[in-house]
Formats: structure tokens, C-alpha cells, sequence
């Protein structure tokens, strides 16, 4: 059985995130980049899978920054093979884009499963494994919570809204987005890190930039403030006839009270 | 039969017993000291199969603790700019000779234990060299070189030596039977010795478990002790008895008295020869199944505890061995893990209990108990050699913990659990309370290393250490918010990558991050900028020290902190390095010289002790009484204990001592990596059990002098409900209290300026 793992860098969101000149990207200049929390889940399940069953798992990622601190973790943590895709444009990358690229890699590969995160922090509406589902032609499944796999097919578990759960079989290959792995991803010692980063064994394979009509982004904005609260100082008695003047104005109350 | 009595002080050797029963007596003495040989060789073979680190024997005497330069050697080899005595010292042998000849360190703390070990130790010293030189005199110099020589055995064991011989020997033998009694006497009344003479086990397994025979070892070992000593001084009492109480045996003195005594109670000199007979076999076999014995039980730790003191090495804890990276492992696994000095540490153990009675973490009810860890790998070790000891196991119903075996059963988890591993403080207690040089600590990292390197560690430490790795701080905040605290200051710190500064301020993780924390380092900011001393930060380029990151076990991040803080060093302009955290003054001091690092680094105490005593930091006296609390790595790991004495003289309080302090004080409960994990399965926290000493003081100021500290003291001092009569303050508190209050004048020493 063999399994590939999507994952993605993102900035680290303890940084403070500021807009670029253009308007249409962050700075990212001095940020930090982490690989996306989660992939890290999707990679645990199929670690979990490979202790069960003895597949092989293999990663594969876009060349972003700070993306072979990622796909080394991977190796320490037990994974396969790690493959990075480069020859990116640098800057923000739609998730179209995304899937594009990762798909045209993909339909060169043997594989029974492809997992990724269900989400990532500019994917919220998890479109990736959707999409990649969709150009390879193959089923998906999202908000995956467990994997098991048996001849030939995968049993996976889905969390529903309104606290159901749903258990499936899909046919393979097929896409799947995890939510969550059925134990927290496993700690890569640094030393394990070290050693998979000193010993090499990083695939490079340059990324098919496809070009086509894509969605473009007009403009990059922090969230605007919808609603502000004012502080009332002073005097008690200042202040009630503040909130009594506030409350006439929004005609809360009768005005001639 | 009876040996007449001669004019000539003297006395015949195997004088009861016919020829036959002589060859008996030394066919049995073969098989003994076969027996005796066989077993160290087993022994031996065990500490072969460790790791050699080294013959630590053979090393130079240590440097003094003052005066000496840079390039001195510390642990290691490696070079430590600055050498301090029972720190970062080698000890030299004479010195570790002179410990284990003194038993200095069975006394200390524990005087009456101490000085009756010391008696029965020089006790039966003496009785060893009393029979060694019968067996010259007998054996050598009467049957192999007079007798064969010159055809005719000649004894030196006659005359004045005689004399001389059974006066001092009796008093080696009254002073180890005094000392064997006393020592009887304090374990038959175990229960007032709780919890250091209490076996229960603090880490419960879920079959039960049995240390009977521990007991039962015990017993035996003094037992065999008393009745030796006993039989032995009766058999000297026979003797006399029926050689008619001849006068020049008043020398053997003890030996008069006892046989006095077996005349009044009505032995006269034909009952003595026939008791003598029985009585002297029964001495015989005794000592002589003692000497078989010895190998293979408590009774060992006479060798292996004295061989562990001349080889022990205070500095390894302050200073953690690297993993055995040789055997391509990143902790230890199998028995060739561990070095010859810790197997050596296993078999020394004589449960004696100090570190069990010290542990902080055994007295808040964790599964941890450093007598336990090392008496289980001892049981470990042994089965993994096929080494069977006589009354010196515990028993199981079922396979596990030190009897845990087969594949699957990993050393670090199983035979050694989990959260007993992670229960420890790193506070070192149980390395300074040995009395026989264990070093507890270095191993539980080792063993730490081994889980961190399975991934096997609590959910809060695995985010802790990935937020270390991420940027560089276990808060998980980015890595340039780092000197943000500075940005409430109303002047500006130096950063010491632009300028120079003679003091570079390695401020750590708490002072930085932590809210609650940033107030203080803002005053310590304060109280140097009036000072006028030149100082300056790495600003965004400090990383968490590692100290702790080593001693949780995640060894290639702390290298990874140490690579990014040397590089960080190196592009700066500093004289030397002062810390707020006792942890990172640790590492820095101790740890980081054996990466490049040749500054002196100090700890903010001793920065403020000296800029009050020049005079640089104007104060008015505060005539406050406040008790202080040492941290375990300021206090007990560097001996850092009068500078912040002299800081609150300087500051004219009176220092009210805790009952455990300096190197004894006790843990907060942060240390070793515990303040990254879950303490609320405790059933008392070491901070609240630490207030509650210091409440009994009847002070309202409990000074400290750690950022950790700070933090858990008071949180403690509210959940024991102690909030309302005792403030927990940082000693730059009462500094900055003393210095900016009005009246604040003059220089300030140990004589108060009146404001």
C-alpha cells in the first residue's frame, strides 16, 4: 500500500502578520514559516497506517520557506520518501494553484491513498483535497478523524455537525482531508532531524505550473472592527447620565422620559 | 588439652582443635574466599561491560576555588573560565581519600548515624589488619618461611606485640560492636526514622509488590555483624577463662571483662574449654561464611560504596554527560549504556534513604523515589548478568518493572516508568544527600533521552519543546517579541550586537515572556541603569538557555539553543555574562564552556551584592525580617548562597533562615523541565509544602531570587492561604524599595545609613 501525504508551509501565526506594499500579500520578509497543523495530522494518521499495515508513506510538499525543516521532520518521524516540488512563484498561492500543481505531480505517481489537512489558515473551506480529487477524477472524503484500510478499501470515519460521526468505505485510490489523526502527532527529537537532514535523501521534482483562468485577489485586509465599546469615566452619576443620554439617542427609551 | 600457662605473653593458634579439624578450617576458608572471588569477579565483569569513561582515579588534584585563570580544567576536559570547589571541580583523590577515611560524608547532616558508621568502619578495619596479622605470623611467616626455611615455625605473635596487639584490637572491636549495636537498635525502631528507613515504594505497581526480603537483609547483615563482634569477644573471654586468668592478659582488656563475666555467671575453666571449642567453630563459620557472603549483598556496598566515593564526581551533574552516542543511541537502553562508574552507582546503594527522605518529589506523592529507581536497576542489572543475591530483592506477583523482560520491554517506561522518570526536579538533593557518591540525576536524564527519543512524553512538554524548537522560547511566542518588556522602560537597554557593554544580561525565557515576570525584570532594568554599571541584551537574538531542555533529555535541541546563543555571543561586545535564572546561570557556568563559551558568568545576586557594597546603589535601610529561599540551582548546584545573603544585609534586613537551606534547601517543583508538565496529580506541591516551612518562621517577606521561583511561590502562598501575612518579593524588589524610597542615601554596607 502506498500513501502520499500533501503538506504546506504557512507563516508562523505568533508573528505578527502585516500587508506588503502591494496590498495583496503579507510581508514576508521576516516571518517564520511551520508546515500547516493539519497536514501534521495527515501525516500521523498515515504513519499509523504504515505501523498497521506496512505502507509506504510518502511526503510531498511545494518548495516554500522553511519547507525542508518540514519534510525532514517527516523522515525523522518515520515517513518514506519526501519529495519538494520546486520552481514555485514566490508569494501567496491559491489554492487552485496549489492543487494544480500538486495534481499534474500526482497523476505521474503510483499510490493507493492521497491525505492532506482537511484545512489550512487560507483554506478554510478546505478546497484542496477537493480540487485534487476532482482532476485526478478520484472519490474524497473530508474531515477525516480515522483510516483503516482492508483489502482494498478504506474505512474512513467522519465527523458530521450536530456531534454525529459517520463511517464509510471508499474506494481506492481516493483523496482524503484529516481533521484529526486518532492520537496528537508523535515529537521528532531534534537529534532524529538532524541526523534524517545530515543523511539527505530530499527528492526534488520540478513543480508543472499550469497556466489557466484562475480567481484573482483584488485586496488583502485585517479583519475591519464592527462594533466598538466606549468607557464611561467619571462620577457615578456622570456616567448614568451618559448612559441615559446614549440609550434616548439609539431611542432604547422614550426620549421625553 | 588445656595450653598451660606460660611465663611468656602469648598464645597458641588453633590450640583446641586436632589436625583433621585444622584441614577443615582451611578447606572451608578456600571455598569462602573462592566463593568471595567469584562473586567480585562477577561484579567486575558487570562494571566491564559499561562504558569506560575514563579512570576519574587517576586524575590531578583540583584547582583552588579562587585564583585561578581560564583554560583550568573542569569536567570533562573541558576548559571552565571559572572553577569552583565541590562545583565544577574535579576532586582530587587525596581528597575523596580522605571523605571516604573520615566518612565525612555519612556524618554530614546525620551525626549519630555517622559517627556510629565510623566506629564499626575503623572498628572492623581494625579487626581486618588484627587478622591479617595472625594469618602473616601463622600462615607465612610461621608454616612457609621459618618452617620451610629453617625446619622449625617461628611466631612473632608473642611478647610485648601480643600485648600491644589484643589491647588496641580490643578497642577496635568494642568500638564496632558499639557502633553495630546503635545501628541495631535505630532499625528496630525504623518507624521513627519515617520516611528514610520506610521501604514502601513511591511508585506503586499495580500487582503489588514485596520488599520483605530487603528486610530480612538487613537484618541479617547487622546480625551477622553483632554476633561476630559478640562470639569474638566471648571466644577471648573462654580463652582467659580457662587459662586461669593469667595477669599479663589484662592487656586484652575487652577480653578480661567478658571472661569476669563468664565466671560470675558460674564458667569456670573446664566448662570454658568445652564451650570454647563449639563456640570458636561457630565464630569461625560465621566469619568465614560472611567473607562468601559479602559479595552478593548489602554487606558489598563495604567495597563497591567506598570504590564509588574515590571515583564519584560532583561536576557531572552540573555538567550532563553527552548520550552514548557511540553506540548510535540518543539514551540509554541496554545494560553497555550505562557507564562502568553508574553500574558501580547501582551496586553501591546501601538504601540508607537520605534521597529518598530528601526528594521532592517522592514528599508531593509522585511515583518517584531516587532509592527506588537505583535499587530497581540494580535488580535490573542483575538479572541481566545472572547475578542472584542473597536476601537483596523485592518480589512480584507478576513480570514487570525490574523484572521485566523480552523483547518489547524497553528500560526507560517498563522496567524504569514513565512518569516516574518525568517526575524528577532535577534539584539534585538525592546527589547531595548520598553518602557514597550515587549521582541519581545523570542517569534519570539518560533514561529521559530514551523516552524523548520514542516520542514518549506528556502532551503540554511535547508543545513546550516544539514551541522551543519553532522560536526559541517554551512560550511559543515569536522570537522578536522577546525584549518587548523593555519597551515600558523610559530609557533604552544597549544591545550588545551594536555596543560594548561589560555585562551582558542573559535575561531567559520567565523574565522575558512571562507577564507577572516582566515587572521585575523592568526593575532589576531600573535598579542597574541608577547603578550606572554598563550592561546590554541580545535582544531578539537570545534563545531559551537549554538548561532544562537537558534535562528533560531532548538533547539535539539543547544543542541546537547552544549553537544559536554562541553565535549570538559571538557578534556581541561584552566583558561577562549575568543571568536572572539560576537554571540558565547553570548551563551557562557549567555547560556552555564545553561548547566555546570563556566568559565568567555570575547570577544577578551577586551583580547587585557588589554594586551595593561599592556603593554604586544608594539604599536606606529597610529593617525588614524576611526569610529566603534558595533555588536548588543557585544554592546546591553552584554554591551561590552569601551573595544574596549580602544583599539583604546590605539592605539592612535580618535573614531569618529556613530549616533547609542552602545546599540543602528544598525544590519548588519547576526545576528539570517539570514547570512544561502537569503537577495537579500531586498530592502536595514541594512550593506549598515550602511556604508552610517558611510560615512557621513568623516573617511576612519571603525573599526569592528565580523568575520560576516567583511564580510558584505565589501561587502557593494563595492556594495554602497563606496571602494574607506573607508576600513573596524578588530580592531586586526589595533592592529597588530600598533605593528609591525617600531617604534613599549614602553608601550602603553592612552599617545601616540613617535616613
Amino acid at each position: 500500500m502506498k500513501l502520499i501525504v500533501a503538506m504546506r508551509q504557512l507563516p508562523d501565526l505568533v508573528e505578527e502578520l502585516e500587508l506588503d506594499s502591494s496590498g495583496k500579500d503579507i510581508d514576508r520578509e521576516y516571518l517564520t514559516f511551520v508546515s500547516n497543523e493539519w497536514d501534521e495530522q495527515a501525516l500521523e494518521e498515515a504513519l499509523l497506517l504504515k505501523e498497521a499495515t506496512g505502507a509506504e508513506v510518502c511526503v510531498v510538499a511545494l518548495d516554500e520557506p522553511d519547507v525542508d525543516s518540514t519534510l525532514y521532520t517527516a523522515l525523522a518521524k518515520g515517513a518514506d520518501r519526501a519529495v519538494k516540488l520546486t520552481g514555485i512563484p514566490e508569494g501567496w498561492m491559491s489554492t487552485h494553484d496549489r492543487a494544480a500543481i500538486l495534481s499534474a505531480w500526482l497523476a505521474e505517481q503510483s499510490y493507493d491513498l492521497i491525505m492532506t489537512g482537511v484545512q489550512a489558515a487560507d483554506d478554510l473551506d478546505g478546497q484542496l483535497a477537493a480540487i485534487v480529487a476532482a482532476r485526478l477524477g478520484l472519490p474524497h472524503a473530508a474531515v477525516v478523524v480515522r483510516v483503516d484500510a482492508k483489502d482494498g478499501v478504506a474505512v474512513v470515519s467522519q465527523e458530521l455537525g450536530g456531534g454525529t460521526a459517520v463511517e464509510a468505505e471508499i474506494r481506492l485510490p481516493a483523496v482524503l482531508g484529516v481533521q484529526t489523526a486518532r492520537q496528537p502527532p508523535r515529537y521528532a527529537p531534534i537529534t532524529r532531524i538532524r541526523q534524517a537532514m545530515n543523511a539527505g535523501g530530499l527528492e526534488e521534482a520540478p513543480a508543472a505550473v499550469t497556466p489557466g483562468v484562475r480567481p484573482g485577489l483584488r485586496r488583502l485586509f485585517p479583519p475591519q472592527r464592527s462594533g466598538q465599546a466606549e468607557m464611561l469615566e467619571g462620577a457615578p452619576a456622570d456616567v448614568a447620565e451618559r448612559i441615559i443620554d446614549i440609550l434616548r439617542s439609539k431611542g432604547l427609551i422614550d426620549a421625553g422620559a | 588439652m588445656i595450653p598451660l600457662p606460660s611465663a611468656a605473653p602469648g598464645r597458641t593458634i588453633f590450640a583446641h582443635e586436632s589436625p583433621v579439624a585444622i584441614i577443615v578450617f582451611y578447606c572451608l576458608a578456600v571455598i569462602s574466599i573462592a566463593v568471595f572471588f567469584y562473586g567480585w569477579g562477577r561484579r567486575l565483569a558487570k562494571y566491564r561491560a559499561g562504558r569506560s569513561t575514563g579512570c576519574r582515579l587517576l586524575r590531578p588534584a583540583p584547582a583552588g576555588s579562587s585564583g585561578t585563570g581560564p583554560g583550568t580544567t573542569g569536567h570533562g576536559g573541558c576548559p571552565v573560565p571559572e572553577v569552583v570547589a565541590g562545583v565544577n571541580a574535579t576532586p582530587g583523590t587525596a581528597g575523596a581519600v580522605l571523605a571516604l577515611v573520615t566518612n565525612r560524608t555519612v556524618r554530614r547532616r546525620s551525626r549519630a548515624v555517622g559517627l556510629a558508621h565510623l566506629a564499626v568502619f575503623w572498628g572492623f578495619a581494625g579487626l581486618l589488619v588484627a587478622t591479617t596479622i595472625v594469618a602473616i605470623d601463622y600462615d607465612v611467616y610461621g608454616h612457609l618461611v621459618t618452617g620451610l626455611l629453617e625446619g622449625r615455625q617461628r611466631s612473632f605473635f608473642n611478647g610485648d606485640f601480643y600485648l600491644a596487639f589484643n589491647a588496641v584490637f580490643d578497642a577496635a572491636g568494642v568500638a564496632a560492636l558499639g557502633g553495630t549495636l546503635y545501628l541495631l537498635w535505630r532499625r528496630a525502631r525504623a518507624e521513627h526514622f519515617h520516611p528514610q528507613l520506610d521501604y514502601r515504594r513511591a511508585e506503586q505497581p499495580d500487582a503489588g509488590y514485596s520488599r520483605s526480603a530487603f528486610v530480612a537483609g538487613d537484618w541479617l547483615f547487622i546480625g551477622v555483624l553483632v554476633a561476630l563482634l559478640f562470639t569474638g569477644f566471648v571466644v577471648q573471654g573462654l580463652r582467659i577463662d580457662e587459662s586461669h586468668f593469667p595477669p599479663y592478659e589484662r592487656w586484652t582488656w575487652m577480653g578480661w571483662l567478658f571472661a569476669r563475666a563468664l565466671t560470675g555467671v558460674g564458667i569456670g575453666a573446664e566448662a570454658a574449654t568445652t564451650v570454647h571449642s563449639y563456640l570458636w567453630w561457630l565464630h569461625a563459620s560465621m566469619a568465614l561464611g560472611f567473607v562468601a557472603y559479602l559479595p552478593f549483598s548489602k554487606a558489598m556496598h563495604i567495597v563497591t560504596s567506598g570504590a564509588d566515593l574515590l571515583v564519584t564526581d560532583p561536576s557531572t551533574t552540573r555538567c550532563l554527560p553527552p548520550p552514548p552516542a557511540a553506540e548510535g543511541r540518543a539514551g540509554y537502553e541496554v545494560l553497555t549504556d550505562f557507564t562502568r562508574k553508574e553500574l558501580l552507582d547501582l551496586d553501591a546503594c546501601t538504601k540508607c534513604g537520605r534521597c529518598h527522605a530528601v526528594c521532592p518529589a517522592r514528599a508531593a506523592g509522585a511515583a518517584l523515589s531516587p532509592r527506588d529507581l537505583i535499587l530497581d536497576l540494580r535488580q535490573w542489572a542483575e538479572r541481566q548478568r545472572g547475578i542472584r543475591p542473597v536476601l537483596d530483592w523485592e518480589t512480584r506477583p507478576d513480570a514487570t518493572g525490574p523484572a521485566a523482560t523480552g523483547p518489547g520491554v524497553s528500560l526507560a517506561g517498563d522496567v524504569v516508568k514513565e512518569h516516574t522518570l518525568w517526575a524528577c526536579t532535577t534539584c539534585m538533593a538525592c546527589v547531595e544527600a548520598c553518602p557514597v557518591g550515587i549521582e541519581h540525576v545523570p542517569t534519570i536524564v539518560q533514561l529521559r533521552r530514551s523516552l524523548v527519543d520514542q516520542g514518549r512524553m506528556e502532551p503540554r512538554l511535547q508543545t513546550a519543546l516544539q514551541n522551543l524548537a519553532q522560536q526559541g522560547n517554551s512560550f511559543g511566542k515569536s522570537a522578536r517579541m522577546r525584549a518587548r518588556w523593555t519597551k515600558a522602560l523610559d530609557f533604552s537597554i544597549p544591545d550588545a550586537r551594536k555596543e560594548h557593554v561589560d555585562l551582558l544580561w542573559f535575561v531567559g525565557d520567565h523574565a522575558s515572556f512571562d507577564e507577572r515576570l516582566q515587572e521585575l525584570s523592568r526593575t532589576l532594568a531600573r535598579v542597574l541603569h541608577r547603578s550606572g554599571v554598563s550592561f546590554g541584551l541580545l535582544y531578539d537574538e537570545e534563545r531559551n538557555s537549554g538548561n532544562d531542555v537537558r534535562r528533560v533529555g531532548e538533547e539535539g535541541l539543547f544543542e541546537m539553543l547552544v549553537e544559536h546563543n554562541l553565535a549570538a555571543f559571538t557578534k556581541s561586545d561584552f566583558s561577562e555574562i549575568f543571568t536572572t535564572d539560576p537554571h540558565s546561570f547553570n548551563t551557562l557556568r557549567n555547560e556552555y564552556p564545553g561548547y566555546g563559551l570563556e566568559k565568567r558568568v555570575r547570577h544577578y545576586t551577586q551583580v547587585l551584592a557588589d554594586l551595593l557594597e561599592e556603593g554604586a546603589i544608594p539604599v536606606r535601610p529597610l529593617g525588614r525580617r524576611v526569610t529566603y529561599h534558595d533555588p536548588c540551582y543557585l544554592g546546591r548546584y553552584n554554591r551561590v548562597v552569601q551573595a544574596p545573603r549580602r544583599v539583604l544585609r546590605s539592605l539592612g534586613c535580618e535573614t531569618v533562615e529556613m530549616p533547609r537551606n542552602k545546599d540543602n534547601t528544598f525544590c519548588c517543583g519547576a526545576g528539570g523541565g517539570r514547570i512544561w508538565m502537569d503537577d495537579s496529580h500531586l498530592t502536595e506541591r514541594p512550593s506549598e509544602m515550602r511556604i508552610k516551612e517558611a510560615a512557621e518562621l513568623g516573617v511576612d517577606t519571603f525573599v526569592v531570587s528565580c523568575p520560576k521561583d516567583y511564580a510558584m511561590y505565589s501561587d502557593a502562598v494563595k492556594t495554602t492561604g497563606h496571602a494574607d501575612h506573607m508576600t513573596v518579593r524578588d530580592i531586586v524588589q526589595l533592592v529597588d524599595e530600598a533605593s528609591t524610597a525617600p531617604g534613599a542615601l549614602g553608601v550602603a554596607s553592612g552599617v545601616a545609613v540613617e535616613a
